[in-house]
């Protein structure tokens, strides 16, 4: 009985936790971002001021997640994160996954999907931070390599697109090449859900049966002086294998729930 | 001024070089992406070497309809005459 309660509890401050961000956006990209934009500062100044508000917004965000029990989340080496030129790469097996590495990384850019560019909710902020579309590739590989170079700390998801529970991981070589030509630094992070929490292929209200827990590890970095000293094309497409290996390696047993809990 | 077959020679090298493909394997009916493994990722890698070897600026865009290694000696052609 309890059980379910905690579960009709979920579902709720799942879909609260939605509108939430839903409103919040809004809020964020219709009052507080064009007021922000009005203060005095140039473009630097403005994108700064943006980025420590998505960032502040989304510590709100995790802390009424979790502060409401919709899920447990455990952040390892935070510290180590928002070093200037420094390219941090995740794995990204839940919706939420992100909302915590920029609550938790000092005004970091980010790669984000094209389409959040276009959707009323988030155009307005992406735009103001700075934020860079991941699509058309040329474009998005130019401008993260700019934002490396100019001392940001950059954030991107070499899948790409949310893990597909049960079937093989695949690496965009995309962020290899950006890590190729701008990362002074690259920093993994590796994400595990200890069960399949809003992945791709689950409707918001399939909560897990239990509590979720996410656990958020910042790896130690990774050398890049090895692929240094080669063109690029091949630099990156060494960098990208070696990534995907060292990737199926440190998340292996909490890869494997996903392949068995194919509902 | 070079004419297409030193055009072509330099685009051959610089195929070999950056992606080691072999030079036979480089003709002006070769497609880039299905014969030559070339995607939109190493597009980047080799704009950013025609720039430097022509000294030219060379927008992504006039090479968005680049499909063979023959439009691509055309069109770093017609960058170097204008």
């Amino acid at each position: 009985m309890e059980e379910r309660q905690t579960y009709l509890w979920r579902i709720l401050v799942t879909g609260a936790c939605f509108v939430l961000f839903g409103v919040g956006g809004l809020i964020l990209g219709l009052i507080v971002f064009p007021l922000v934009l009005l203060l005095p500062g140039g473009p630097a100044r403005r994108r700064a001021r943006t980025r420590g508000l998505v960032q502040r917004a989304f510590r709100l965000f995790v802390a009424t997640m979790s502060g409401l029990r919709g899920v447990s989340y455990q952040f390892k080496g935070q510290e180590r994160l928002g070093r200037p030129g420094q390219l941090i790469i995740a794995n990204h097996p839940t919706l939420v996954d992100v909302v915590f590495i920029v609550a938790f990384t000092p005004a970091p850019a980010c790669v984000v999907k094209a389409a959040l560019f276009a959707n009323p909710f988030t155009r307005r902020v992406v735009r103001a931070a700075g934020y860079i579309s991941n699509a058309p590739t040329d474009s998005m590989i130019e401008q993260a390599t700019g934002a490396l170079r100019s001392g940001d700390a950059l954030v991107m998801f070499p899948e790409g697109t949310r893990t597909r529970p049960g079937q093989p991981m695949a690496f965009h070589r995309g962020t290899a090449s950006v890590a190729v030509h701008g990362a002074s630094v690259l920093t993994p992070i590796y994400i595990r859900v200890d069960q399949p929490l809003l992945h791709k292929t689950q409707p918001w209200y399939r909560v897990p049966p239990r509590r979720p827990h996410i656990s958020i590890e910042v790896g130690a970095d990774i050398d890049l002086e090895p692929y240094r000293h080669q063109p690029p094309p091949k630099a990156s497409r060494r960098l990208n294998a070696w990534l995907l290996a060292h990737y199926e390696q440190e998340l292996g047993e909490s890869r494997s729930y996903n392949a068995s809990s194919r509902v | 001024m070079q004419t297409k077959d030193e055009v072509l020679e330099q685009v051959k090298a610089t195929l070999v070089e950056l992606f080691e493909i072999a030079p036979e394997r480089v003709t002006m009916e070769a497609r880039l992406n299905a014969d030559l493994e070339i995607d939109s990722i190493d597009a980047v890698d080799l704009l950013d070497r025609l720039r430097r070897q022509t000294g030219r600026k060379i927008s992504a865009d006039d090479f968005r309809s680049v499909r063979t290694v023959g439009d691509l000696v055309n069109a770093v052609h017609a960058v170097l005459q204008a």
